[in-house]
């Protein structure tokens, strides 16, 4: 027997019921529209896990004739025991008329046990005009928790609160589009309290959310780390034959030209496909459909000034950061001396590293064009890898920008995407261990060497670090 | 086995870059599955079953080809070193044993060659060892793998077994050719060195290096004598007192030297070379990016939060847009669901017939007592209200001018939904001559104030119709949704909302309008006051 509970999301029309089920399910495939009667049957969207359901959530149409259903119910009754008995039989009874369809609808999963969660519009004057479905709720005799949901700018949710208090057990407040993560696990420990038999239920599976949460912010720091490292690397290369004559510096500017518009367009479409990943990767499919409408895609272009003033770093950056890494290099050179060099190797590759990144920081996007003789009369001609450590980090700091944007992002929202202006730079918040494997393994790419497992490991770790440290940045501008 | 490992390996990156296109979520399901049904079975999720398993129904062989060509030109390289080694082999032995008859052949120059090719192979294995490719930047222009290829990781263990075999075949090869020199030709060998080194010393040196064979075959361990008799000086005529049959005892010295210090090293690191490609291979399986993620996928339990349902095109066609009517002056004013909660303006509840509440806490009896009072009230005054409601409907109607707007608009609608906020129910210029005459006719109509942001229900749609069905022909139903803020309009998504439902419901029947604000309460004012 399945104990898994059921929620049924219930309420007036228009009042957001879809929208909490959306944000709860992560499904931003769920129809949400302003217009009444978006939701014209149940739908049901279980939690499970390795295919055990934890629990369902019911979605339903809303209320469309309260007051003839109470009529009949009250005609149909003898006393308060009956009550359920009733409406069970007034659903047996008018399953196939068109003008309850939406009660039975919504009557049904109630019937089978499962919990009342009625949703209400915070943003709208509260009104007693409610009461014959909140009767109706009551005959059924079911465990309740009323939510307020604010679709508006208006807040009336103290005095809704008040209200509904004198009708359900639990009622909480929860912005379906804005509630911040915490408040979905907190909201649905409380579903969990309304029986006691669910709690631990409700409990197992937040701690899988939470889980899950986590797993999703590792998985994204190593998807922006793979994306990245792709990008620096990327090299875009054509083959000609020899005769082909291109020594005229005409010929190699044009070649250039086509090179690096490929080039180019390589790059944005990579970045693109890393803003996929981590979409899909949090359950948001249906971004993409938006995505012409969203105005930093395409006027904010990865290669814009914007883009180079908003995500570049300082030139201190760039030289303390290439200290760094450099000097882990010259390390090698003492431990060859057996520090009989007494750290001149690291003070030495310390300096070196600063030198090369003050000095790569300053050449904006200009991957030279390289032409090498391949043999049997071949040409080749390469543009890239980008020698520019800006570049990596104005698609880091678009990356994360997005990232953050995606992970905080409630499945029921359906507005555009913002960027906001910072006045000082996230990345400050770096530790120095993270800005050294990051510019360390930029060095590397950009000097096309191979990086082991461990600084990849490292170079993952320290993007994973750069979610956290934007993450706080933006709870502090907040 | 080396094989093996290497194609274990091989095998599980092919399918680990088929993956790497594939929906995350798909691949946790896939893989937690397989590892639930080895618990199941009682087995092991290891790599090779995983393999088995996400083969079972695909092209395995696409993956397979490219382990097995690969391995193919490894085994291709490994016949060149084969061929290369030996070839090399005979040729260094017939160049070492070059004798012409006039000189002997220098046992110092054979061990120094020994030691140089001991000296290489171990060079082999620590480079391998350590990763070292000085062929790298030549590879790198031709290989087609990128630099952190699994492939290219394999590189130096597998080039250095190479190596190694190629050694191997080298001292074989030579070996072969000394005995049969040694079989073939009368060879004389003999010590020189320009150090001034007496025979004592090069026996106690002949002795370390023989240490390793002397207990076994003492004839190939030169006694101090021979050592003695066989030292030749090349500025010096030869020695012919010496047994000519002394300068061939050396042989069996020299067969063992070259077995134990060339031939022997070479099998050895050729077996530890393999153990190393092994050993690198399963530590490249285990620290596979992709075997961290499977083996993560495996262990976390595959989490589905009720997101395959889609009904994101299912929307209703809210693309039609409906125009507001005038707000007609009424003799009859019903609140519906409580929407007498709202402080109405006195000048809409004034001079009215019938004025109630319908709908919300009402009850059904209620809204149907008030459907008769108002059928009764309206049935008095139809007739002479008759002509009015053809006029009225003759006016031209309010503009809501979303869809179609006028000139002053156009700007605010093309920045957006800001403009679609504000592009709300704008009065044209001739409100004040519409309203002076609507409200001047005489009333058939029934006002219906509703709260704009509460969607209809089937509830209104029932108590419509019961009223199209009681009243008299000539009646008319304008919903007024009001606002929160009487002074201000209701949002325009909330209007269309009514505007729809009337269309829907009895468009002859039921129209929508809005009360007044500013301009337009003004006009009612002075109305009011005439």
């Amino acid at each position: 027997m399945n104990s898994a509970p059921n929620f049924a999301v219930v309420g007036h029309p228009n009042k957001g019921k879809s929208s909490i089920v959306a944000t709860l399910s992560q499904n931003d495939a769920i129809a949400i529209a302003l217009e009444p009667g978006t939701t014209r049957s149940s739908q049901s969207y279980p939690l499970s896990v390795d295919g055990k359901i934890l629990y369902t959530l019911v979605d339903t149409p809303g209320f469309q004739r309260p007051r003839k259903v109470l009529e009949w119910l009250e005609a149909h009754s003898v006393s308060a025991s009956d009550h359920s008995d009733t409406l069970k039989a007034f659903v047996g009874q008018h399953k196939d008329d068109e003008r309850f369809t939406d009660e039975c609808e919504l009557l049904q999963p109630l019937i089978e046990g499962a919990g009342i969660i009625y949703v209400v519009d915070g943003s709208v004057p509260y009104s007693a005009q409610h009461e014959a479905e909140m009767t109706i709720l009551r005959w059924t005799g079911r465990p309740s928790l009323a939510l307020i949901n604010t679709i508006g700018l208006e807040d009336y949710s103290d005095t809704w609160q008040a209200a509904l208090g004198q009708f359900f057990q639990v009622v909480r407040k929860f912005n379906a589009v804005r509630a911040p993560f915490e408040q979905h696990l907190s909201l649905l420990r409380a579903f969990g309290q309304l029986e006691p038999q669910w709690e631990k239920t409700l409990n197992q599976a937040t701690q899988y959310l939470s889980k899950q949460r986590q797993q999703r912010r590792s998985q994204s720091a190593s998807i922006v780390a793979k994306a990245l490292s792709d990008m620096m690397s990327y090299q875009e290369k054509r083959t000609f034959a020899q005769h082909e004559n291109v020594s005229s510096d005409s010929d190699q500017g044009e070649l250039a030209g086509k090179l690096s518009k490929c080039w180019y367009e390589h790059q944005r479409e990579r970045e693109q496909s890393l803003r996929k990943s981590i979409e899909h990767l949090y359950q948001h499919q249906r971004i993409r459909r938006q995505e012409t409408e969203l105005n930093w895609h395409s006027a904010q272009d990865l290669f814009s000034q914007d883009s180079r003033q908003q995500w570049a770093v300082s030139r201190r950056y760039l030289v303390t950061a290439g200290f760094g890494a450099g000097a882990i290099g010259g390390v090698s050179i003492d431990a060859l001396t057996f520090g009989a060099s007494l750290g001149t190797g690291a003070l030495l590759g310390g300096f070196m590293g600063a030198a090369g990144s003050y000095y790569y920081g300053a050449k904006l996007l200009s991957p030279a064009l390289k032409i090498a003789s391949f043999g049997k009369g071949l040409t080749t001609a390469m543009f890239g890898p980008v020698q520019d450590s800006q570049f990596a980090y104005i698609v880091l700091g678009r990356a994360v920008d997005h990232w953050w944007h995606i992970s905080h992002r409630n499945h029921a929202g359906r507005d555009l995407l913002d960027l906001v202006q910072g006045d000082n730079h996230w990345i400050e918040g770096l530790d120095k261990d993270s800005r050294r494997s990051i510019q360390r393994t930029l060095d590397k790419i950009r000097k096309q060497q191979p990086t082991d497992e461990s600084l990849q490991q490292r170079f993952t770790e320290a993007v994973q670090e750069c979610l956290a440290v934007y993450e706080k940045w933006r709870a502090d501008k907040a | 086995m080396t094989n093996r490992c290497v194609r274990l390996l091989l095998d599980f990156d092919a399918c680990a870059q088929r993956d790497s296109g594939q929906d995350s979520v798909f691949l946790h399901r896939r893989d937690r599955k397989f590892a639930l049904t080895c618990e199941e079975q009682g087995e092991k999720p290891t790599s090779k079953r995983w393999m088995a398993y996400i083969n079972r129904f695909n092209d395995a062989e696409a993956e397979s080809r490219q382990a097995l060509q690969t391995l193919r030109s490894w085994r291709r390289i490994n016949s060149s070193f084969v061929a290369f080694g030996t070839l090399f082999g005979i040729l260094s032995m017939l160049g070492l044993l070059f004798y012409d008859g006039g000189q002997r052949i220098n046992i110092t120059v054979i061990i120094a060659f020994v030691a140089f090719q001991l000296l290489l192979a171990l060079f082999t294995t620590v480079q391998s060892l350590a990763g070292w490719q000085p062929w790298r930047l030549v590879l790198r222009r031709f290989q087609k793998n990128a630099p952190n290829d699994i492939k290219t990781k394999l590189q130096p263990v597998l080039m250095a077994k190479a190596a190694q075999l190629g050694g191997l075949c080298f001292a074989f090869a030579g070996l072969l050719t000394l005995l049969t020199m040694v079989l073939l030709q009368d060879l004389a060998f003999g010590w020189s060195t320009t150090l001034e080194t007496d025979a004592q010393a090069y026996h106690r040196f002949i002795g370390i290096v023989a240490a390793p064979w002397a207990w076994l075959w003492p004839l190939a361990a030169p006694d101090l004598a021979l050592v003695e008799a066989t030292r030749f000086f090349r500025a010096s005529s030869p020695d012919t007192n010496i047994n000519p049959a002394l300068w061939g005892q050396w042989w069996p010295f020299i067969a063992m030297l070259w077995t134990t210090w060339t031939l022997l090293p070479r099998a050895i690191l050729y077996f530890t070379a393999g153990l190393i490609v092994e050993r690198k291979a399963r530590r490249l399986l285990a620290t596979h990016p992709a075997a961290a993620a499977l083996q993560y996928r495996m262990q976390t339990p595959t989490l589905e939060t009720g997101n395959e349902h889609n009904d994101s095109v299912d929307l209703p066609d809210i693309s039609q847009q409906f125009a507001l009517s005038p707000l007609p002056n009424a003799r009859v004013l019903l609140t519906w669901a409580g929407a007498h909660d709202t402080a109405l303006p006195q000048t809409l509840n004034a001079d009215k017939m019938v004025v109630a509440k319908v709908g919300g806490s009402m009850t059904l009896v209620d809204d149907r007592n008030t459907v008769a009072k108002v059928a009764s009230a309206l049935s008095k005054k139809s007739s002479s209200i008759s002509d009015t409601k053809s006029k009225t409907k003759a006016q031209k109607p309010y503009e809501y001018t979303v869809k179609t707007p006028k000139s002053e608009d156009k700007k605010a609608q093309a920045s957006g939904q800001e403009a679609q906020e504000s592009a709300a129910y704008k009065p044209s210029a001739t409100t004040s001559t519409i309203l002076k005459t609507s409200l001047k006719a005489d009333d058939h109509n029934v006002l219906l104030v509703t709260h704009s942001w509460e969607p209809p229900t089937g509830e209104l749609e029932d108590f419509i119709a019961n009223a199209y069905k009681n009243w008299p022909k000539t009646a008319h139903i304008v919903i007024v949704p009001v606002a929160t803020n009487l002074q201000r309009e209701p949002q325009p998504h909330h209007v269309q909302q009514w505007l729809r439902f009337a269309n829907r419901t009895l468009p002859d029947f039921v129209s929508v309008s809005l009360l007044p604000t500013d301009e337009v309460s003004s006009v009612l004012q002075d109305i009011q006051h005439e």
